[in-house]
């Protein structure tokens, strides 16, 4: 750093050499060539230098944004679930790309810049003081304001920079949801509507840009004006000086020469304490991530969690085609450990943030059977499940998977031994193989034909050109909603768990096939503790047990013959869906 | 060539604007390039003129240095205002241009959204205009701007010392080769880096979204290698940005110290050999040129290269705009006062692509008043139907009629504005409740949005919200239910058109029992004295029908009422029966 600065101080001091010396004829050839070999010389040195000294710091930055934002990504796949639904998909990403960016960058041009700027400042400041005092003295005086109007300008274009981007997300918002809502936009005639907001947003675009640029593009006329004023000084108080015949051409020229050197690192000063600004801000907003704590973890440390995993998602001894589905079935506990698959709740509450969405709930689910949960939305039946899961862990009492409280089976294990399908469940963008093998370590084609079939999905795949390597999502195709949900089915069972959880995995499918696939998994189910979750009679029938749900509390529980003979939501549920079908039927 | 020149064709309307700037830019080039000119001078005649007496010395140094701030002064100010003129003429092109942009995608028929995803078309509006304003203001003005400023430096030059002039220039076409270079690197650099990012930031979206169903599945080790995939390539494209970069200014740096290494060594040689061509006015002059030299050099460079990328741009954002609309309005018009409400499809075939036939042949007609639902498996053309007669797809053969006037000869924004529609994902725009159900219709008082929401048993739902009608929602309608947001869009198709005829979609799945009876006594309202067809999933809709169309594979299989279809035992008593068969019957 020292030496790049050094040379580029002392080289417009050969050139005051040559040109006091052109002046005053002192000079002869031969020193002129060796002047200039020594200025071609210090001049190659500094372009290398120059450029390690922007190459190091940038490439160290740039590693560290990397670690940075490994770390971010590794501490999110440990957070819980209730941390997801709080923060807005959208936010993490602009923490995990333009926040740490923002760190990277602080740490980068902070360190390339903030070191240069030093430098220069005190070397400058030396050599220029040694030379001509007075002079020296004129360019700080310069300087000093300039900076500081520079950073004001900078400043002010700032703040019109961000209401800028605010109302430019909000024209592109404006765009996104024309285009997604199209349909409904032409169903009722809206364009003209749409299309007069959109040309009044775009009117507002106009001038907040032109606020914004009315500060940007006055920056570089400052600048370069400012430039000019001290040169004008300079050649104003030098040249009464060198007609005085104090001062000679050269050094003037060598002052010149320094003046346009401070320029860019004296301004690159203001831009880089406002990097180290906005840095600061944004690695705060990265360290809430990193500093946020995991709320489900397993209590007792002395299993090691990763042991688990690999032990329970190795698939063992799939049999190939042309068996009942049930013969494929290896009972759970070869491959579940130790921990057999009984789920029990004991006086289980679960309250978040004030509201009570559990309430005394006490269950026994004997491993091997099946639990049919209904109940009006917004009950707590999908709550309910979750808590098993560990999505969330409840706030009173305990859930005990085996005789062991959740809590103290590790993570690893107890989601290991479950399969989950949601109602509105999460696809990957890759192969239909991928998604529907995500929960097995080395899933095999059998495997997953099996899945497919037992969740009625063989017929779809068969109808895809490229079968079980179609992609999905945007690059792919678009699965229906029913063919989500199927393939999220294929998906739990498909990890042969030793629980199965369905939170109304059926409610897009239509009814034939809600009966073709309910067949199928049947025998699926009964080899393996499941809890699912339904609105249909047609289904729940299928349960050993059924409970509802009503505002956080079980208020009926029994088998489907039982319930129908209270009175209560199941047998009105009942009624109301055979009223439905009679009145189909009669007339 | 032609692309540029039709995007050049958007700035003829502020030709004038472009004249004054262009002016404004001659003007910069003159004035700010004199400068130098000027310290020539003040070095020649004041500083270095031993023979002239002192005071004479210091009253010109005083003279000039009062001319070089004025000119620089004013020079500078009209290069503040040319600059913001500039960026004003870009940002009234790219106004018209996105507003023609978004338009043409509005107008656009429904099979080109069914192929085009809403991203690429968000890419059109935003960064693809975005690149084209680029390459209006910065690139093509600020090129012109940056040459001008080169031959004002260049003239001047060659006007003080030619032969020291030419020295420069010689290295002129290598330097400018090397930046070029430079930057076309540097480019590649930053397109990886974007591409990487974007690939990254998708995976990253879809990891965040799914996290719960990778935790579960105990995923997240393998998604911490998917992640360290592509993070480590988007970390080398970074390393490639810094190796071009950090080229860059050390390239400029070496450049100027060349410049000044030949201006001293030929003028030095000049000077020694006793040339009058040369002054030391003349070298300090230069050496203040060169500074000036290597900016619109560097830009210049740049400019050249990215060209391409806003080619690219311009190609897509003029396909877009070169679009065909396939369903277009007629010359001439239809435009009856009143619908009495008849729907005839006579002798229908159509298909979404080639020849894969949706609807084969398809003849039937609803009489006014009537509820007519369409009943069959999935696939069977259904909803196809509902989309004809809307126009949201034209019909291949045949023709679908309303009161005997093909939906053809209609303003498809006058048919529609006639339409009701209910679809299957309730479609929730930013903005209040109350503006969701009037959509901003004229003529919609606040009275009758709350009458509307009443009817449909919305009511109760959105006084209980935090500010009522004026809650705010997003365009995610995030905080209702399915249910709720069923309610809601029903209100709005009430309140938009209890006037004629309303076509409705079944809309009722996933719903818990209580809310779909609200739903079901919502839809009989509507339905009330309305020329209606129903797409039914279930039964307990179909009851509610005049008729019922049985579809199949796209064919018209039977149609009557239910007892009708149920004696014929046909297929409809086969649908009938899947319908029915539950685990009860074993």
């Amino acid at each position: 750093m020292l030496v790049a600065v050094g040379i580029n101080l002392y080289l417009p001091y050969l050139m005051r050499l040559v040109i006091d010396g052109l002046t005053e004829h002192s000079l002869d050839q031969a020193a002129l060539v060796r002047l200039l070999a020594t200025y071609l010389g210090l001049g190659v040195v500094s372009v290398v230098f120059s450029r390690l000294l922007r190459k190091i710091p940038l490439k160290l930055s740039h590693k560290i944004e990397y670690e940075l934002r490994a770390d971010v990504f590794e501490h999110l796949t440990g957070l819980d679930q209730e941390y997801f639904r709080g923060e807005r998909t959208g936010d993490l990403m602009t923490r995990m790309s333009s926040d740490v960016n923002l760190v990277r960058d602080a740490i980068g041009q902070g360190l390339l810049q903030g070191i240069r700027t030093v430098a220069v400042l005190v070397l400058a400041s030396i050599v220029m003081a040694l030379t001509e005092p007075s002079l020296a003295l004129l360019v700080v005086a310069l300087y000093l304001p300039m900076v500081g109007i520079f950073f004001l300008i900078l400043r002010v274009m700032r703040v019109r920079q961000k209401d800028l981007q605010e109302h430019v997300s909000e024209v592109s918002n404006f765009s996104q949801e024309s285009f997604s809502g199209i349909r409904c936009i032409k169903g009722f005639a809206l364009e003209r509507r749409r299309n007069a907001q959109f040309e009044e947003l775009n009117s507002g675009l106009i001038k907040k840009t032109m606020m914004m640029q009315a500060s940007r593009q006055s920056l570089w006329p400052f600048m370069a004006f400012w430039f000019c004023l001290g040169m004008i000084l300079i050649l104003n108080l030098g040249g009464r000086k060198i007609i005085a015949g104090e001062l000679t051409l050269g050094t003037l020229t060598q002052f010149i020469q320094y003046l346009l050197y401070m320029q860019w690192p004296l301004l690159a000063l203001s831009w880089t304490t406002s990097l180290m600004q906005r840095g600061k801000v944004s690695w705060d907003r990265i360290r809430e991530i990193l500093d946020r704590e995991p709320k489900i973890k397993h209590r007792t440390s002395n299993v090691e969690p990763d042991e688990f995993r690999s032990q329970n998602m190795e698939p063992q001894n799939v049999e190939v085609d042309g068996r009942s589905p049930s013969e494929f079935d290896i009972p759970c506990s070869t491959f579940c450990g130790s921990t057999s698959s009984s789920i029990e709740f004991h006086n289980v509450g679960l309250t978040i943030d004030g509201r009570e969405f559990l309430h005394n709930v006490f269950l026994e689910i004997p491993a091997g059977t099946t639990l049919g949960i209904t109940g009006p939305t917004g009950s707590g039946k999908t709550l309910l499940v979750s808590l098993v899961a560990r999505l969330m862990d409840a706030t009173n009492g305990a859930v005990k998977v085996g005789g062991t409280d959740v809590r103290d089976l590790p993570l690893g294990q107890l989601r290991g031994m479950i399969g989950f399908a949601a109602q509105e469940p999460v696809l990957f963008s890759r192969t239909l193989e991928h998604n529907i093998g995500f929960g097995v370590v080395k899933p095999d084609k059998d495997l997953i034909g099996w899945a497919a079939e037992v969740a009625h999905l063989r017929s779809d795949v068969e109808s895809f050109p490229e079968q079980y390597q179609t992609m999905l999502g945007e690059r792919g195709v678009t699965l229906s909603g029913g063919q989500r949900q199927r393939t999220a089915i294929s998906r739990a069972i498909a990890r042969r768990p030793g629980i199965l959880i369905l939170d109304d995995v059926l409610s897009a499918v239509d009814t034939q096939t809600e009966a073709a696939i309910m067949e199928k998994l049947q025998p699926v189910m009964n080899e393996r503790t499941t809890l699912f979750v339904s609105h249909r009679i047609s289904t729940l029938h299928y349960a050993d047990e059924i409970i509802v749900i009503e505002d956080g509390r079980i208020t009926q529980r029994g088998s489907h013959a039982e319930l129908i003979r209270q009175p209560g939501y199941y047998a009105e549920l009942n009624t109301m869906q055979q009223l439905e079908e009679k009145l189909e039927e009669g007339s | 060539m032609n692309m540029a020149k039709r995007l050049l064709a958007y700035s003829l309307p502020y030709w004038r604007w472009l004249i004054l700037a262009f002016a404004m830019i001659t003007f910069t080039a003159l004035s700010i390039n004199f400068l130098p000119v000027l310290i020539q001078r003040i070095t020649d005649q004041c500083l270095m003129n031993a023979d002239a007496p002192a005071d004479e010395r210091i009253e010109l140094l005083m003279r000039l240095s009062v001319i070089y701030i004025s000119i620089a002064g004013i020079g500078h100010l009209v290069r503040y205002f040319q600059a913001m003129l500039t960026a004003w003429i870009g940002q009234k092109i790219i106004y018209d241009l996105r507003l023609e942009v978004f338009r043409k995608v509005l107008r656009m028929h429904q099979a080109y959204f069914d192929r085009t995803a809403v991203g690429t078309l968000m890419t059109r509006v935003t960064s693809d205009i975005e690149r084209l304003q680029h390459f209006v203001t910065e690139g093509v003005v600020g090129s012109i701007a940056d040459l001008f400023m080169l031959f004002g430096i260049m003239g001047y030059m060659i006007y003080i010392s030619p032969w020291l002039s030419l020295a420069i220039f010689s290295t002129l076409p290598l330097l400018f080769a090397f930046m070029f270079y430079v930057n076309t690197k540097l480019r590649d650099a930053n397109r990886d880096i974007r591409d990487r990012q974007s690939r990254l930031n998708a995976f990253l979206q879809e990891s965040l979204t799914g996290m719960t169903t990778i935790q579960l599945f105990n995923r997240e080790a393998s998604a911490m290698e998917d992640f360290d995939e592509r993070h480590t390539k988007l970390r080398s494209a970074y390393f490639d940005e810094v190796r071009w970069f950090s080229l860059y200014f050390p390239t400029v740096e070496g450049g100027q110290a060349l410049a000044v290494l030949l201006i001293l060594a030929v003028g030095g040689m000049m000077l020694l050999q006793g040339s009058e061509a040369i002054t030391l006015g003349i070298f300090v002059a230069f050496l203040a040129y060169i500074r000036d030299f290597f900016r619109p050099l560097g830009s210049l460079s740049d400019k050249a290269g990215s060209f391409q990328i806003a080619m690219a741009s311009i190609e897509r954002v003029f396909a877009l705009l070169d679009a065909e609309e396939e369903v277009q309005d007629p010359a001439q018009t239809e435009a009856p006062d009143r619908i009495a409400g008849t729907i005839a499809f006579n002798k229908v075939w159509f298909a979404y692509n080639n020849d894969n036939w949706v609807i084969k042949d398809l003849s039937f007609s609803v009489e006014p008043g009537q509820v007519l639902a369409v009943v069959g498996a999935t696939g069977a053309g259904k909803s196809t139907i509902i989309n004809l007669i809307g126009r949201f797809y034209d019909v291949q053969q045949g023709a679908v009629t309303i009161d005997g006037i093909d939906v053809r000869q209609f303003n498809k924004h006058d048919l529609r504005g006639r339409l009701g529609y209910v679809f299957q994902d309730p479609f929730i725009f930013t903005g209040s409740v109350a503006d969701n159900i009037a959509l901003q219709t004229p003529g919609i008082s606040r009275a009758e949005v709350i009458h509307a929401a009443k009817t449909v048993n919305a009511h109760n739902f959105i006084e209980a919200m935090p500010e009522g009608y004026d809650t705010v929602l997003n365009e995610r309608g995030e905080g209702l239910s399915l249910g709720q947001k069923q309610l809601l869009v029903m209100a709005r198709a009430l309140a938009q058109n209890p006037e004629l005829l309303f076509v409705l979609d079944e809309a009722t799945a996933s719903v818990d029992t209580a809310t779909e009876v609200l739903i079901q006594d919502a839809l009989a309202k509507l339905m009330a004295n309305r020329t209606s067809i129903v797409i039914a999933h279930r039964l307990s809709t179909i009851r509610h029908a005049d008729r019922i169309l049985v579809m199949r594979h796209g064919e018209l299989v039977d149609q009557g009422t239910h007892n009708e279809l149920m004696a014929h035992d046909g297929y409809y008593r086969q649908l009938y029966d899947l319908l029915q068969h539950s685990p009860e019957q074993k």
